[in-house]
């Protein structure tokens, strides 16, 4: 500034100075401090370029590498190691939690379950006392044969595996019992009815069991409720000439028949209730679909 | 059942609003058919099961044993079953528990065998019959009653089966018996011609005599 006189110009002053004049900043007239950003040395060939990754010289550049897991002559591990496949295909194993015929008089005597209805999958669950996790490859429950001498009950019953002497047990008391498959989202609806349908979903059409379930539900020895009912009498008969009981006529009882002979369709899960209905308990109303296409599907 | 046509439509789906009420007395009771089976699908038993009569209750008829074979059908009415306490050792659950079964019947006027198999099987088993004529049989082989109950059963129709085994007189053809006394009849000639052998062996081992 000339007015100040001979004073040498402070670096402060010059630099304010060349600030005046140079150009507004802006991402064209701007640089990032050396050594910011490390440039991209590749080279440009197929495989990354230059060395493609094989390092220098040996056998590794050279591509002379020995089999996989060979550890230069000594046994190797794959070959040390035996196998022990304890758990191999155990995520396609389907569980089946136990519930005992002694179990099932008691709560028969203590009046936790009506022997007046079938006693299905959701009438056990519906006791609080068993849990069942669809996601846990449960698929259901099996009849045990503790207390099989003392089980006195006349039910109709469905589990998804019963043995023989179960099965005996049950019929010598004038009982049915069936044997039925229910996958994964039927299972989760019917352990919990009250929640399934409070969640506004209608209900699903049951699934046909996995291929190596087919045989199991189709035999008549089990009961299942895929075979043909006449080649189950005949069963029953058999049965109850190797276990010595005097088979029960179910014809007797003409105002427990009904009940006796009530099953489900292999597509339904809930007694009473067809798939692709949707309840509602709040307003005590059922939903039917009317589309031709739903019906045909939820039928088929 | 009462119920309106009401349409509503939830997301893409139309549903046809119904109320289901009941009358207070309940659904309608058949003799034979189930109460609520209502629904039936493309999978249905009656689908897959067409000529089935689709009858669990139906009891057969029991076989019977005639021409003097057994059937294998045992009448239970004409059998006692009796409930006892199991032996050897078990603490308070053998002392308490009745586990061995026993199932007794008079052999003699048990119709349901065949006569010439009870009476091959009173002689085979008269150790097991008592002074009155009942033939008993008993299991404590497992630890339930009804499983003992079977067993016994088995015990006593696979006794039935090989004494009627026993009786049967396999019929066999003139051609069978002719070739088995032909192949007899060879061995022997065969076993003496390797005798005749053996011994002129035996003898070529004598030192010889001074005969002329």
């Amino acid at each position: 500034m000339a007015g100040m006189g001979n004073r040498v110009l402070a670096g402060t002053d010059r630099a304010l100075d060349l600030l005046r004049e140079l150009p507004r900043l802006s991402l064209s007239n701007i640089r990032s401090n050396p050594k910011a950003f490390k440039r991209n040395k590749r080279g440009r060939g197929q495989h990354g370029g230059k060395k493609h990754g094989a390092g220098n010289k040996g056998s590794g550049q050279r591509q002379n590498f020995m089999r996989l897991g060979y550890e230069t002559g000594n046994n190797p591990f794959y070959l040390r190691v035996p196998k022990e496949p304890y758990y191999k295909g155990h995520h396609l194993r389907r569980e089946y939690p136990p519930i005992s015929l002694m179990q099932l008089q008691t709560l028969i005597d203590t009046g936790r379950l009506d022997t007046s209805k079938p006693i299905d999958l959701s009438a056990l669950c519906n006791t609080k006392l068993f849990q069942l996790s669809p996601l846990e490859n449960q698929y259901g429950f099996q009849l045990t044969d503790e207390g099989l001498d003392n089980f006195k009950g006349r039910v109709n019953i469905e589990v998804q595996y019963a043995s023989e002497q179960v099965i005996s047990a049950i019929e010598r008391n004038g009982g049915v019992i069936t044997t039925a498959f229910y996958d994964a989202p039927s299972l989760i609806a019917m352990r919990d009815p009250m929640k399934f349908f409070a969640s506004g979903n209608p209900i699903p059409k049951r699934q046909m069991p996995p291929e190596n379930a087919v045989e199991y539900y189709t035999d008549p020895k089990n009961r299942g409720y895929l075979a043909d009912p006449d080649l189950i009498a005949l069963e029953r008969f058999k049965l109850a000439q190797k276990y010595g009981y005097e088979l029960p006529d179910l014809k007797k009882d003409p105002e427990l028949l009904p009940m006796m002979l009530e099953r489900k369709d292999p597509r339904q899960i809930f007694f009473g209730l067809n798939p692709g209905w949707l309840v509602n308990l709040k307003d005590k109303k059922i939903f039917e679909p009317e589309d031709e296409q739903l019906l045909e599907y939820f039928r088929s | 059942m009462y119920f309106t046509n009401l349409k509503v439509k939830i997301g893409n789906l139309t549903f046809l609003f119904v109320t289901h009420i009941t009358n207070g007395t309940g659904p309608k009771l058949s003799a034979t058919r189930a109460y609520l089976s209502g629904f039936k699908s493309n999978l249905s038993l009656e689908k897959l099961y067409p000529t089935s009569r689709l009858d669990i209750t139906t009891i057969p008829k029991a076989p019977e044993s005639k021409d003097g074979k057994f059937s294998g059908y045992i009448p239970m009415d004409k059998i006692q079953v009796n409930y006892v306490r199991s032996g050897g050792p078990g603490g308070q659950n053998v002392n308490c528990v009745s586990t061995k079964t026993e199932i007794r019947f008079h052999l003699a006027s048990a119709d349901w065998i065949p006569e010439p198999i009870r009476v091959k099987l009173a002689e085979r088993v008269k150790n097991q019959i008592s002074k009155e004529g009942y033939f008993i049989i008993k299991s404590e082989r497992t630890r339930s009653q009804q499983l003992n109950l079977a067993d016994t059963l088995d015990k006593l129709r696979n006794l039935i089966h090989s004494v009627a085994q026993s009786l049967v007189v396999p019929e066999v053809s003139q051609e069978t018996l002719e070739k088995q006394r032909r192949l007899r009849e060879r061995a022997a000639r065969e076993r003496l011609r390797e005798k005749r052998a053996h011994s002129m062996t035996k003898q070529g081992r004598q030192s010889p005599t001074l005969d002329s």
